[in-house]
């Protein structure tokens, strides 16, 4: 039967080219907005790893002022925690969560190195964001006088430096004279929100000395604008001339959303509309050559053809054509895994594959369904019937 | 006769409903893509409002600092101090403007918060910039030297802060950050796309907060040389690599030493590019590779599409061209009459693709995505993916109908 469809394709290989030529290229867009949308799907499956509803992110510039910055962060971060209406607040380097700013550096346990991303914060910071412990603690004031400086790390550096080890306690070098001690291991935190890619992180505390000015505000529910503007009127009495800028984390989060789902959006109102294309012109090409061949329709149901078999060839036909297109296509998209011309795991290629393929055997199966009806409720004495 | 050709175009379309949608479908929707996405380029990279004159204008965005002994670079836009001293002292240029990049503030007003992207800039600024006032002017120089807290702003943060009470806002004062400003001038806004001349609120760039006196070299100042007319932009060109190679190569800045720099004067196109991809030409030509491949396959399906259906069709028309043969008509004029009806079909699918992309355009516009969005369509782009169309109905329809109409009738007429 298989043999018999590839027979009759392989004779009418010239009128098949351009459609199979369609499907190939169907496949690999598919295969390609696919991958694109399946990786943002899985990153938007893992947790982000900690809340942001109530918190604000309050970005200060010391402008022309030079003179004792970091004492001075220090007592608005002071005064901030203070107000009844705040919850917790926290100091925190420049790359706050879910804005453009990023912090990376290379770390490396033995033989192991990676590329991290460091947020400099203090000791409250878990309580801000909510966010829970795997492993271990978050640090504390009984850290300040220790020889190592303390570390919180992500479960993914955990994965890259320690596979198969408890982190905790093991120390990691800095330079030559300063050494790192990991006290505790946090879940996920996925910084630039939901759609990131789940990246190693480090989180070490802030010095006396360090210039950060970026603090992260937990508000009590019901707080509002007006709180906002005594907020930033009183901050900007303690210091003149600096600037303070406030934003909800719920509005960043909007923001960068919107940078990965508008492409995503676009891409998939043109694929959709190029796959309605597709399949019209295939049912149309159908069409027509289930119509040229009648003759050959009505002579196999006088010999005795069910309804059933002629259907089953003309959509045997279709699906031994979409095979050989898929198999062409495959061979291109197979070297996106094998040759990783994306950072993107194998698992994703593959499953975006999968998908296209049966997408596209749905399809065909789809446009071909109606005219291999036609064709089987073809009356052999019409069909024969010659003028 | 054309008016006949027409008419059994218009007969043909309708014999088979299913397969003009079909084709009108393919046609409609690529045009439509097409459209859409170049008029988004055009909107990013094009001459607009309020940036009319980047045409003949040459961007100098960031200067790289970088250290070759430890292998460091820091990049970021320019000092005041560099500007005044390197680019305003140039000799073909009419004007050079000055603005800083990606500074922020906001302001409150009956317990409500606004955000605001503001600018300092130079006086020359609303020169090189083509700003419509819809109230008051701008600063000018008198004012800079005398560090006046004026402002100028937009006509969306005037609405927003004084509520639209229908008085003139010019010399009324707004309070940002702590202090108060006089305004001076209303603009009408620009599009958020357009970085170099977008913001809220417009300072002069001595007042404080600006930290216009920070950096030698490195600061937060963009510079946009406007020359007389574009073609003394290569003389401007040549005149800025000139003035910059007698800048020594090393320094300090900001506490830390370099070995060498390097910055570049460009057109907007090209320094966009170099915005997203920095000096690294390799990851250049990779984009513009992917880009004609999704190009290239988003275009390619439906015109192999159209090619399939068509060709498919070809067999339908055999007995029709038979007959005309039979009754003596040439194979020129059976030539005529296929080109014709391609020609209209594309027509029908182009003003459908028309329709189409000024509702989607429209869309875009009013949905707030962007504000102040002025997308159009780009009539030049509209007719050449016009004619992309209609060669490929040349191809797919034509061709085959003019090998059809060399048959022998005899042929022709059997089947």
């Amino acid at each position: 039967m298989l043999r018999h469809f590839f027979t009759l394709i392989w004779n009418k290989r010239k009128t098949h080219a351009l459609l199979i030529v369609e499907i190939w290229a169907s496949f690999l867009v598919l295969f390609g907005v696919l991958t694109f949308l399946l990786s943002n799907l899985r990153n938007y499956r893992e947790p982000i790893g900690f809340s942001y509803e109530q918190v604000w992110s309050m970005e200060l510039t010391n402008n022309q002022d030079t003179t004792d910055v970091p004492a001075k962060v220090e007592s608005i971060l002071r005064r901030i925690r203070a107000y009844p209406e705040v919850e917790s607040a926290s100091r925190m380097s420049s790359n706050t969560p879910f804005t453009m700013n990023n912090m990376n550096n290379s770390v490396s346990y033995q033989n192991a190195s990676t590329l991290a991303e460091f947020y400099r914060t203090d000791e409250s910071l878990y309580r801000t964001l909510d966010i829970t412990m795997q492993k271990g603690r978050w640090f504390g004031p009984q850290d300040r006088s220790a020889r190592y400086t303390p570390l919180v790390i992500n479960q993914k550096l955990q994965e890259k430096l320690f596979p198969g080890e408890n982190p905790i306690g093991k120390t990691i070098k800095k330079d030559d004279t300063h050494f790192w001690k990991v006290v505790g291991v946090v879940e996920t935190f996925k910084g630039k929100g939901e759609y990131m890619n789940n990246t190693p992180a480090i989180f070490e505390p802030l010095t006396e000395k360090d210039w950060d000015m970026s603090i992260l505000i937990k508000t009590r529910p019901g707080t509002d604008a007006t709180f906002e503007a005594n907020l930033v009127k009183d901050v900007l009495a303690m210091v003149r001339n600096w600037g303070a800028e406030v934003t909800y984390l719920t509005e960043s989060r909007k923001t960068q959303h919107n940078l990965t789902l508008v492409p995503v959006i676009i891409f998939g109102i043109i694929s959709t509309f190029l796959l309605i294309n597709v399949g019209l012109g295939l049912f149309g090409v159908l069409n027509l050559n289930i119509a040229r061949r009648r003759g050959e329709i009505g002579l196999r149901r006088a010999m005795g053809a069910t309804e059933r078999s002629i259907s089953l060839q003309f959509l045997g036909e279709i699906w031994v054509l979409a095979s050989f297109s898929i198999l062409l296509g495959l061979l291109f998209a197979v070297q996106f895994p094998l040759l990783h011309v994306f950072d993107m795991d194998a698992g994703i290629y593959l499953l975006a594959m999968a998908v296209a393929v049966v997408v596209i055997y749905l399809i065909v199966t789809l446009c071909a369904w109606y005219p291999s009806r036609q064709a089987s409720l073809i009356a052999p004495a019409v069909a024969l019937h010659e003028d | 006769m054309i008016l006949n050709y027409i008419k059994i175009a218009w007969k043909v379309l309708l014999r088979h409903p299913f397969y003009t949608f079909i084709t009108l479908f393919g046609i409609s929707i690529t045009l439509t893509v097409l459209m859409v996405v170049t008029s988004f380029m055009d909107h990013l990279l094009g001459v607009h409002y309020p940036e009319g004159n980047r045409d003949r204008s040459l961007f100098v965005t960031s200067v790289v600092q970088k250290d070759t002994t430890r292998s460091s670079r820091s990049s970021s836009p320019m000092s005041v101090r560099f500007i005044q001293t390197y680019l305003k002292t140039m000799q073909t240029p009419e004007r050079v403007g000055m603005t800083s990049m990606f500074t922020f503030a906001n302001a409150y007003v009956n317990g409500k918060r606004i955000k605001l992207f503001t600018k300092y800039t130079d006086a020359d600024f609303w020169r090189v910039c083509t700003f419509e006032f819809l109230d008051g002017k701008p600063f000018a120089e008198q004012q800079i030297k005398t560090g006046d807290q004026v402002v100028v702003i937009t006509d969306d943060f005037q609405k927003q802060y004084f509520e639209d009470d229908g008085k003139t806002v010019i010399g009324r004062e707004v309070e940002i950050e702590g202090l108060r400003y006089r305004v001076i001038g209303v603009v009408k806004g620009s599009p958020a796309t357009r970085p170099y001349s977008y913001a809220d609120v417009y300072f002069p760039y001595t007042v404080p907060k600006s930290n216009y006196e920070r950096g030698n070299m490195r600061g937060n100042f963009i510079a946009i040389l406007m020359a007389k007319d574009k073609s003394e932009l290569t003389t401007m060109q040549s005149e800025f690599q000139q003035a910059m190679s007698r800048i020594p190569q090393s320094g300090t800045e900001y506490g830390s030493k370099y070995t060498n720099f390097t910055i570049k004067a460009e057109g907007y196109a090209d320094q966009y590019m170099t915005s997203f991809f920095g000096d690294d030409d390799s990851r250049r030509v990779f984009f513009f590779t992917a880009v004609a491949i999704i190009l290239l396959m988003f275009m390619g399906l439906p015109a192999l599409n159209l090619v399939n259906v068509n060709v498919g069709r070809m067999m339908e028309r055999a007995s029709e061209i038979g007959v005309r043969k039979a009754f003596g008509a040439p194979a020129k004029t059976l030539l005529y009459q296929f080109i014709v009806e391609n020609i209209f079909i594309t027509f029908i699918g182009g003003s459908l693709a028309l329709v189409f992309s000024f509702v989607i355009i429209q869309l875009i516009n009013n949905s707030g995505w962007i504000a102040y969005a002025d997308l159009a369509i780009n009539p030049t782009v509209f007719l050449v993916s016009l004619a992309v169309c209609f060669l490929f109905g040349l191809l797919s329809g034509v061709l085959p109908a003019f090998r059809m109409s060399k048959l022998k009738i005899v042929d022709a007429l059997k089947s």
